[in-house]
């Protein structure tokens, strides 16, 4: 009964890590795929040209926003060019990848 | 040279009250924003995933979403009924508060 209980736990921790570890590789991964968009979202106060607004601060942002945001630019549902170029490449696990990384800043 | 320093003064004002009107009110703002609380947190560092956070978001960036949904340009069925109620200086207020809050960080350079 107790080697049971401890297959069963063993069972549940590895899982969990196994879990723990794609997420993890969904953040480096992301990282890798967020080059681009550093260029601007990665620049204090960097500004948007026409209309005026500061590129946003997207670093602790909730993934699920971002994909949700990201995939409106993709489908131009949010209008705006220079975000439907970059989006408009990325697959759902792209996106999904950047998203993770996001929101992994602290 | 008189001439010189009027033209000076009415730039400097005309500086001055541009910041001002684009400053919005933070302690209005902040009374304005019970609406958006519930979802987005007290403090705009919403806990549910949905929601985005937007605490420490640009002001001017904030603004510009929330005239997005006003004018519709970004589609979104709960904040098209919210943001269709604020007027400029609203929106301005809430912007400011938000702004001001502790949270979103710009993202680190490699």
């Amino acid at each position: 009964m107790k080697f049971i209980k401890s297959v069963k736990l063993l069972t549940f921790l590895t899982i969990f890590a196994i879990a723990n570890t794609s997420a993890d590789t969904d953040i480096v991964s992301g990282k890798q795929k967020s080059e681009t968009c550093l260029g601007c979202h990665a620049v204090p106060g960097y500004n948007n040209v026409y209309p005026t607004y500061k590129v946003p601060k997207l670093g602790g942002q909730h993934s699920e926003y971002i994909k949700l945001a990201l995939k409106a630019y993709q489908k131009m549902e949010r209008k705006h060019n220079t975000m439907h170029a970059n989006a408009k490449g990325l697959t759902d696990e792209d996106i999904n990848q950047i998203a993770k990384f996001f929101e992994s800043i602290k | 040279m008189i001439k010189l320093s009027k033209q000076i003064f009415f730039i400097l004002v005309f500086m001055f009250s541009t910041t001002i009107f684009a400053a919005g009110d933070y302690d209005n703002g902040k009374r304005k924003a019970q609406a958006c609380v519930a979802c987005h947190g007290v403090d705009g560092n919403s806990e549910n995933i949905m929601y985005p956070k937007l605490a420490g978001q640009y002001q001017n960036y904030l603004i510009h979403s929330l005239n997005a949904y006003k004018n519709g340009e970004r589609d979104n069925a709960i904040m098209n009924g919210f943001a269709a109620t604020l007027s400029e200086q609203d929106i301005l207020d809430i912007s400011k508060y938000f702004s001001e809050q502790k949270g979103l960080k710009v993202l680190p350079k490699n």
